[in-house]
């Protein structure tokens, strides 16, 4: 399985990626797997979406041939391990953390489970249920920052392998058999689709065995399903999800087609950073939004997928996608100042296209980026995982990628990328609330949405809601819809 | 903000059987005490270049003693970011953008962090920023309203999630007098006061934002040597304030107590069963055998847990949680049921699990196991410099020192099967009891 070619380009300070294995042999009696597959729920057949999460939960989330669920939990408990997944469009990552005092005891658990599934009924019966209980009451009934960003995704990809969500479909979830997985198994499961790596004070022979077992799996080819393009989008499109909800949600983007490795991701990861850094308090969406004028808990804008942004502050590794989106996320506002919450977002976006950014905002968020990249790969788990999608998207180390990027690019560089791929005239907006119909009015008759305050505010921002309040979003109703939020997913 | 109900009050460290127990703290670390009251910790760690700088003051929603206050621990926090006359809060932000830094602050019942996370030589230029806020916070009263929305913004971003709000109503049931009564976020009527009470916040800050409720934890690629003078410097003549609050004691309620919540959306119904505890103490044993009988009883390799989640599978959730607070709070179970029609049947098994802690000893094996599980939990958490500054932060607010953790630790060795029957019995009592039920409104 392993090429014995050591890509020095690819080799930093501690780390060795032979081949497809990373590994960060170390000190640390802390050992940490990321064992991940490039396949996912782009690969999800017609009808059957959900199979590529629903192996992967019956791999780490049930038994093995010779150990039931129940047994495993047992055995794993005095260790305090766990073996944890996720499914992406074309990822799946199991990932685990063990002491070196119980390494080999809990490398015997780990292996039997994604080598010797035990593709039992009961186990499918219950992860069946987490899944659709996952979609029905934990994204559609009690997330809706997160639903929104779902639908929107889903909106953007319709009749595209991205579409559906990575735990697929509620009704296709249930129709899903043992027979569906084992063969979703066996044919994406490979050598050729494995990466393995592996980090802290292991045994200097514990890779090549994890190798050596490894290489039971069919060898396979590597074998990405074939991606189109996004449907064309033309103008901008509503789509309002009417839930009995406190605050109105909103997310809007547009896809695009810029990730890692081309030339201009950093650039735009630099407009994205300055426009709306995830959680983060200095950035013109936050400022603009919250700071000056209390409308929310925050605004952010991303252009990589980044799910979960509610309850992490940095994101997860092994999200590897060959086809992203540009999207803004304003979080709750009060359903009063949504129509103007979702102007001044806009009207921000056209003015970072129109202008650009300055000299001095490129050098001091490049700063910012070039510093905040080491606290991105702060656990060895996330190291790790940014090795790996190194290696999907054909760069060097990220952290060494994104310094020499950084250290090149111009202002122009950043402002000609805005211009050629940020297209605030194409988008989709979602709002999830209530009393939806009368907000989807207003929008699409661009009618006035004065703010009002509770204390004085300075002139500038009083003129500048003067412009924001009458703003045309020019949304025709025949691009809007209103749909009931338990109708999503099915 | 108040742990999830399904979080572990995971806790721990390293122990061989054969060897003397090590301490459940692995770091050196150094404690110094400034005249003002000020408490430095340090932890050097083997984490290169990346410091983590954690500032734990010991006010949380349970010092919010006034009526109309809820909240304000919280909001105050909020506060904070809105600069000083040196250094206004644009300026603060520069500062943190060309450190690359991570920088944010949280809020419980009875502390609040504020953390910031940066490479090693800034860490000079960040003491003396966040002295300055600590010392000369001024903000004006337009900013302060301003501010007091993105509160209200806050709440409304968890107000889709039923757990929220079930906790919400079993602390508002389960208490009458202690400050624990609301949630830390606050009632929302008191939320959407806050605009009003500029004068109050000055008030609040000249009480709590004191060096004598405050510790400064530094963890990382640090020198002692050289980060105390720097404290020293930048915040020793910060001046000790004189500020004690009188927190009202809960007294015994005599009766259960039970509340339901009509929840308006789709979701499924949740239980959870709540008796009051301890409070945090590691001088004594309960503490630490609550928190082994919320593993023992409800954790994943449960008897309970296997019969409701993965036999019968009909509930998709179960858990417990021993919070450690400052006061005796709730040790609540917490149970997420498929069907409405088997939440009667869940909360007797619920009740009978409990029961079984006074009436049945467990077995000692069972129990090692347990110690076992919080030890390597606790070390696969110190995982990088600020998980150790975190962790370590959680005990500060609770007793102000690293030594809590080997203390708790201790506590948790020492416990054995009688031991957890006596608190068992202890704790477990029926007229001190609150049960809440969540449902979809028909």
């Amino acid at each position: 399985m392993t090429l014995r070619t050591t890509l020095m380009a690819l080799v930093t300070a501690a780390s060795l990626i032979a081949g497809k294995t990373v590994a960060q042999p170390g000190k640390s009696p802390l050992i940490t797997f990321r064992i991940v597959f490039q396949t996912g729920a782009a690969s999800d057949p017609k009808g059957k979406e959900g199979i590529a999460s629903l192996t992967a939960a019956m791999l780490a989330d049930g038994g093995s041939k010779r150990m039931t669920y129940q047994q495993r939990i047992d055995a794993l408990f005095p260790m305090a391990a766990s073996i944890g997944w996720y499914v992406d469009k074309e990822m799946t990552t199991f990932s685990a953390e063990t002491h070196v005092d119980n390494l080999d005891k809990f490398y015997a658990i780990l292996r039997e489970a994604l080598l010797e599934p035990g593709w039992r009924e009961d186990d499918l019966r219950r992860l069946k249920d987490d899944m659709t209980n996952a979609l029905r009451i934990g994204l559609r009934g009690n997330n809706d920052e997160e639903l929104g960003k779902e639908v929107l995704y889903a909106t953007l990809y319709k009749g595209h392998p991205y579409q559906h969500h990575n735990l697929g479909r509620a009704a296709a979830i249930q129709s899903i058999t043992l027979a569906d997985l084992q063969a979703f198994y066996r044919a994406r499961y490979t050598a050729a689709n494995l990466t393995i790596a592996v980090a802290g004070g292991y045994p200097s022979d514990f890779v090549a065995r994890m190798e050596k077992d490894f290489a039971a799996l069919p060898k396979g080819t590597p074998a990405a399903p074939k991606l189109p393009p996004p449907a064309p989008l033309k103008g901008r499109h509503l789509v309002m999800v009417e839930k009995q909800t406190r605050s109105v949600a909103v997310s809007l983007g547009f896809p695009m087609t810029v990730k890692r490795g081309d030339p201009d991701f950093v650039p735009l990861l630099v407009a994205q950073s300055w426009l709306g850094q995830h959680r983060n308090s200095g950035v013109r969406l936050f400022d603009r939004m919250r700071e000056q004028r209390g409308l929310n808990y925050g605004d952010y804008a991303y252009i990589e997928y980044f799910p979960e942004g509610m309850y992490r502050f940095e994101p997860e590794p092994n999200l590897a996608r060959r086809q992203q989106i540009f999207q803004i996320w304003i979080r709750p506002v009060q359903p009063e100042t949504a129509h103007f919450a979702l102007r001044l977002g806009i009207f921000e976006f056209e003015r970072i296209v129109r202008e650009g950014m300055s000299e001095d905002e490129v050098a001091q968020t490049r700063n910012f980026l070039s510093k905040y990249v080491n606290l991105l790969t702060k656990t060895k788990r996330a190291e790790l995982g940014y090795a790996i999608d190194s290696q999907f998207y054909g760069i060097p180390d990220y952290n060494a990628y994104l310094k020499a990027a950084l250290a090149k690019l111009t202002r122009d560089d950043v402002n000609r990328a805005i211009r050629k791929h940020w297209t605030p005239r194409n988008m989709v907006i979602v709002m999830v609330g209530r009393n939806t119909a009368q907000l989807r009015d207003a929008i699409v008759s661009d009618a006035l949405s004065p703010m009002k305050y509770n204390s004085p505010k300075p002139e500038e921002i009083l003129q500048e809601d003067k412009v924001v309040e009458r703003l045309k979003l020019g949304i025709p109703a025949a691009n809007t819809s209103i749909v009931k939020a338990e109708t999503l997913f099915e | 903000m108040r742990f999830l109900p399904f979080a572990l009050c995971g806790i721990s460290m390293l122990l061989t059987a054969a060897e003397p127990q090590p301490k459940a703290f692995p770091y050196a670390y150094r404690q110094h005490d400034f005249s003002n009251g000020l408490r430095l910790i340090t932890v050097p760690t083997d984490y290169p270049n990346v410091v983590a700088l954690y500032i734990v003051v010991q006010t949380g929603s349970r010092n919010e003693i006034e009526p109309g206050k809820s909240g304000f621990a919280h909001f105050f926090e909020h506060v904070m970011f809105r600069g000083t006359k040196n250094t206004p809060p644009d300026v603060y932000e520069k500062h943190l953008k060309q450190m690359g830094a991570s920088s944010n602050a949280s809020t419980w019942d009875d502390r609040t962090i504020y953390h910031t996370t940066f490479s090693k030589e800034d860490l000079d230029l960040m003491l003396r920023l966040e002295a300055d806020r600590f010392r000369n916070l001024s903000y004006p009263e337009d900013v302060f309203r301003t501010e007091a929305l993105a509160v209200l913004g806050e709440y409304n971003k968890s107000s889709a999630d039923p757990s929220e709000k079930m906790n919400e109503v079993l602390y508002n049931t389960a208490f009458d007098r202690h400050t624990y009564k609301h949630t830390t976020i606050g009632f929302l009527k008191d939320i959407e006061d806050m605009p009003n009470q500029y004068a109050y916040s000055k008030v609040f800050f000249d009480r709590w934002y004191r060096p004598e409720y405050t510790t400064v934890i530094v963890a990382g690629d640090v020198d002692d040597a050289a980060v105390k003078p720097a404290v020293e410097k930048y915040w020793g003549q910060w001046p000790r304030g004189a500020y004690k609050a009188e927190i009202p004691a809960e007294p015994a309620h005599g009766k259960p107590r039970r509340a339901h919540v009509d929840w308006p959306t789709e979701t499924l119904p949740m239980i959870v069963v709540a008796h009051r505890n301890s409070g945090y103490m590691d001088d004594a044993t309960d503490h630490a055998a609550l928190d082994l009988i919320a593993q023992l009883g409800f954790s994943q390799n449960s008897e309970l847990y296997r019969k409701l989640v993965i036999e019968e599978q009909i509930a998709d959730m179960l858990g417990a949680g021993n919070f450690d607070n400052m006061d005796p709070n709730l040790f609540q179970v917490t149970a997420r049921v498929k069907k409405v029609e088997d939440v009667p049947r869940v909360e007797k098994e619920l009740l009978a699990a409990l029961d079984r802690f006074r009436t049945t000893a467990v077995p000692p094996a069972k129990l090692e196991s347990v110690k076992q599980n919080l030890r390597y939990s606790f070390a696969l958490k110190l995982n990088n410099s600020e998980a150790i500054a975190d962790t370590l932060a959680h005990y500060i607010s609770l007793r102000r020192t690293p030594e809590t953790i080997n203390r708790i630790f201790a506590r948790y060795a020492e416990v054995t099967p009688a031991e957890i029957q006596r608190v068992a019995r202890k704790y477990f009592i029926e007229n001190e009891r609150t049960t809440v039920t969540l449902a979809t409104k028909k």
